[in-house]
């Protein structure tokens, strides 16, 4: 089992490296627009539809590390008095058999858009760039994709009883 | 509509029990999805969450982040916060009242209110924490002044708010300047006099020496000279009030949107860590490892709430709503009564774009029809946004401040602090509720351009 | 009820367009069917992503949806003739050729060719040009402003104007033009952009809306769902849309006549534009939708060119030909 979840927690770490590229990418195109717009008065057709999309990716593809460091946000100060057992196992019920499917449908749907965005030539609706859109579903894809793998990860370590240590990462 | 109602109690039993925010909403939204569209549920699930991917609202989220963390990284932060307590040394409670100031002036400008906490909350938890400040006060003035942009013009909601409401952007905006500036003046005088009382009970607070230990006594920083603060106010505050002018400057001048102007942040953080030689690319990827896990939580808290608010309404949540107001014959106080709680219940739920899309439109009609003043109505639902805001346990500035605390503050300690400022905001409530010229005197004295 | 169906649409509850389209549409249906059909609206992105109620119909998320060809003109540029560009007819001759000219019969046919039924449902008046922190009057005055506006529109005034069309989100219009980030923006009729306050933050008004001449929305349904529906209600239901579509046309002229009179009492200065500047910017429009309808021909895709040519037809001999009609105009 364990180098299953190892693997899970390889690619999700993969993608958030990505994400972090992502930010960087969102920073600077903006301040290109500023500077565009402002200095030299020829704002892009880009900016706008670049900020969203690199947002979007950046938080879908990070959402899967941040699960994997305990980082969605829980109030824990009533499970925290439960006994272990039964918090670990409420955790691997909910993530397994109520999460898992759940963001794997999700996930399923989002690959079925990005390869009909690709096989229609989808392009953006409202902008005046009008990007090809499969490449923003695509990432979207993966990155539930990613979480639906974490979630189910999340679940296996904590039905084998391994989450406590995560859990006090942040109390 | 039966799965609507149900729909909040389950909410609450999951969060309780100690699954993520995110992860809850998800989950009671694909089971009311489920109930409404069968086999269909996950695309239109899928819908939800694509509607939040493609927010550009929240763009500025993560850049807001990535400054806050650069500066606090870099040690810049620490440097900008000793500076402060040496000049706010003989203030009680100094540092508080620097960290409210600054969110009001950030949150107002950006309007833009998780980011600005976040980014506030990541500096001034350490220095505070240092200067002995107690972890309630702490996290009570960081849920408080990272919340504030919901009031202070010129905010996104209020925007939002208008434009739904069918009424002038303009004059709620100037409505809600003086009930803006009521609430910082009320949380102000209460970290005053809290500070006096603490500095009574044990007059000096603060022990060891030196700003480079950073734990300087209070009573050590009095004595500097007035020729070494100017000296260190010059190298460590000027710098940083020349990035917030630069990011205010350029949102005011409309040079940027607040989108832009928090990249304008980022790099100006960026560039002052080089300048102070406190770059290093170890710093650098540290600040976007925390950007990314920061943003990853909040816009996944965003797109499970959207998917919340689309199985809501599926299921007829909106006409239950409708109807209990219809059917309730309330007067117009009792039906004001009753928004404003609705409004204050969604926003434990959802952030507060899904609350205005909801509740605006549902209320607009029966406020008109009632001659209630629209912008002295506008003005207390969004003042109760940000309560809603800021109450637990379901209080999203309580979780954006629980992904940067430390270990050492406890949810416990968050909850009491931002107690406070709870009262104080329903204190502005009624004084806004009881002298309606608040709101609606400013607007008929300054619209216009 | 026989029927009920949750119909979202791209602008949010409350909205002129809400209201006077689909909130009527769905009184209208309710009335003529005798309460067998129940139309409920939605608001933008509650139950589909705003500019995807088109998907959301073809996924079968929802059984019918409101929207407006303007979003699928990126995907298909013969949208544009329906949906209204810059240049194009005005909203008396529009409806004109819409229901007795052809128009209908082709919007339907070219949405059955997409698997979808479609209705008109809404057409609306001229849009208001411009809000604006600087006069323009003749072409030149347009050189180098930052205007936000998009679709076609933005490209006409970059490449024949030397405009500087700039995005700007919806939420940030406001407070962009008040802070003089962009010279001038367009949004919607003046009674739809009264309660957006553009008014209160910029002086000068500037009519008439030749970018967007008129407006046209439509309620689709997958063609199996409008087939197995019963007899009695098809033409019930068309009916309907097409009262709505009158209705609403004159609510907004009645709406905007108001909103007028409010600017003009306000401290605004409205500029109209003069006829000579309004057919150059005509002019440019119909350029920009020739040459579109000209490439897609090139590519082997005759039908928008085929689509233009009638509807140019139309124009022309409604030009020709209106100057009988009392307009009562000043
Ligand atoms: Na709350
Ligand atoms: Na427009």
């Amino acid at each position: 089992m364990t180098p299953i979840l190892k693997l899970v927690d390889a690619v999700s770490r993969a993608l958030f490296r990505l994400a972090e590229a992502v930010t960087l990418i969102l920073v600077a195109a903006m301040i290109y627009e500023v500077v565009a717009r402002y200095v030299f008065a020829a704002p892009t057709l880009w900016a706008f539809d670049i900020s969203y999309m690199c947002t979007g990716v950046l938080f879908v593809l990070g959402a899967a590390y941040a699960l994997r460091e305990d980082a969605h946000v829980r109030i824990d100060f009533l499970a925290e008095r439960m006994p272990r057992r039964l918090r670990l196992g409420i955790e691997a019920v909910i993530f397994l058999f109520c999460l898992a499917p759940i963001f794997a449908s999700l996930a399923y749907v989002a690959i079925g858009r990005a390869l009909r965005a690709y096989q229609s030539g989808e392009v953006e609706m409202v902008s005046p760039w009008a990007p090809l859109m499969w490449p923003f579903y695509s990432f979207i894809a993966l990155g539930l994709v990613a979480l639906a793998l974490q979630i189910l990860a999340h679940g296996l370590r904590a039905a084998l009883g391994r989450t406590e240590a995560e859990f006090e990462i942040e109390a | 509509m039966l799965v609507a109602s149900l729909m909040f109690p389950a909410l609450f039993a999951l969060v309780l029990a100690g699954i993520p925010i995110a992860f809850s909403l998800a989950l009671v939204a694909a089971a009311a999805g489920f109930a409404r569209f069968g086999m269909l549920a996950p695309a239109q699930l899928y819908g939800s969450f694509y509607s939040a991917s493609t927010n550009f609202i929240l763009a500025a989220i993560p850049m807001f982040v990535l400054m806050g963390a650069i500066l606090e990284r870099s040690g810049i932060a620490e440097r900008l916060f000793k500076v402060m307590q040496l000049w706010m040394a003989r203030l009680p409670n100094g540092l508080a009242i620097a960290t409210i100031a600054m969110g009001a002036v950030f949150a107002a400008a950006a309007g833009v209110v998780g980011a600005v906490e976040v980014m506030i909350g990541m500096m001034a938890i350490p220095a505070m924490q240092r200067m002995r400040y107690d972890n309630s006060l702490i996290a009570g003035t960081i849920c408080a002044g990272g919340s504030l942009g919901t009031m202070i013009p010129p905010s996104v909601i209020a925007v939002m708010y208008a434009s739904l409401a069918q009424m002038s952007v303009g004059e709620l905006l100037a409505g809600m300047m003086l009930p803006g500036l009521l609430m910082v003046a009320l949380f102000v005088v209460y970290i005053l006099v809290d500070g006096s009382i603490a500095r009574r009970r044990q007059p000096v607070s603060l022990g060891a020496s030196a700003l480079e230990t950073g734990s300087a006594g209070a009573d050590e920083l009095l004595d500097v000279s007035l020729a070494d603060k100017l000296k260190l106010t010059a190298t460590s505050l000027a710098p940083i009030i020349a990035l917030i002018v630069a990011v205010l400057g350029s949102l005011l001048a409309g040079i940027a949107s607040p989108t832009e102007a928090a990249a304008v942040g980022a790099v100006g953080a960026l560039i002052l860590s080089i300048a102070y030689r406190r770059f290093s690319f170890a710093m650098l990827r540290e600040s976007l490892h925390i950007t990314v896990r920061i943003s990853a939580m909040i816009l996944l808290i965003v797109a499970a709430g959207t998917m919340f608010m689309g199985t809501f309404a599926a299921n007829g949540g909106s006409s239950l709503i409708r109807s209990a107001v219809a059917g309730a014959g309330l007067g117009e106080a009792g039906m004001i009564v009753f928004f404003l709680l609705i409004v204050f219940l969604l926003g434990f739920v959802l952030d507060w774009t899904a609350n205005v899309l909801i509740c605006v439109p549902l209320f607009t009609p029966f406020i008109r029809s009632a001659g209630i003043d629209p912008v002295w109505f506008g003005t207390l639902v969004i003042i109760v946004i940000q309560t809603s805001y800021l109450t637990p346990p379901m209080a999203s500035s309580i979780f954006y401040l629980k992904s940067i605390a430390p270990s050492d503050m406890t949810y416990g300690q968050m909850c009491r602090g931002v107690v406070p400022f709870i009262l104080l905001q329903v204190a502005t409530l009624l004084i806004v509720a009881l002298f309606p010229a608040l709101a609606t005197w400013l607007p008929s004295q300054i619209v216009g351009f | 009820q026989e029927v009920t169906w949750q119909v979202p649409t791209s602008v949010p509850e409350g909205s002129p367009y809400y209201v006077n389209f689909l909130e009527r549409f769905a009184d209208n249906v309710e009335l003529l069917t005798d309460g067998r059909v129940d139309i409920e609206p939605f608001g933008a992105g509650v139950l589909v992503p705003a500019l995807q109620v088109y998907e959301g119909v073809a996924d079968g998320v929802v059984q019918a949806g409101h929207s407006t060809p303007s979003y699928r003109v990126n995907q298909d540029p013969m949208n544009a003739i329906f949906a209204g560009f810059p240049g194009g007819m005005g909203p008396e001759a529009f409806i004109t050729w819409i229901y007795e000219g052809g128009g209908k019969e082709a919007l339907y046919d070219f949405r059955a060719s997409e698997g979808f039924k479609s209705l008109v449902v809404g057409i609306g008046s001229s849009e208001i040009m411009a809000h604006s922190n600087v006069p323009v009057r003749k072409a030149e005055d347009l050189k180098g402003l930052k205007y936000r506006t998009s679709g076609p529109w933005a490209e006409v005034m970059k490449d024949y104007f030397g405009a500087v069309p700039t995005v700007v989100p919806p939420g940030e219009i406001y407070t962009l033009l008040q802070r003089k980030g962009v010279d001038l923006i367009e949004w919607g009729p003046p009674s739809g952009n009264l309660p957006e306050g553009f008014h209160e933050a910029a002086k000068y008004i500037i009519v008439p809306g030749v970018h967007q001449p008129t407006f046209l929305w439509e309620v689709v349904l997958k063609q199996e769902t409008w087939d197995a529906l019963d007899g009695e209600l098809k033409p019930l239901i068309e009916k309907a849309a097409d009262l709505t579509t009158m209705q609403a046309l004159l609510h907004f002229y009645a709406e905007d006549v108001k909103a007028l009179e409010t600017y003009r009492k306000g401290p605004n200065e409205i500029i109209t534009l003069d006829p000579e500047f309004v057919t150059e910017l005509s002019e440019a429009g119909v350029d920009w939708i020739t040459k579109k309808a000209e490439t897609l021909k090139s590519e082997g895709k005759p039908e928008m060119a085929e689509l233009l040519a009638n509807y140019m037809a139309f124009e022309k001999s409604w030009a020709a030909e209106s100057s009988y009609l009392i307009r009562n105009q000043d």
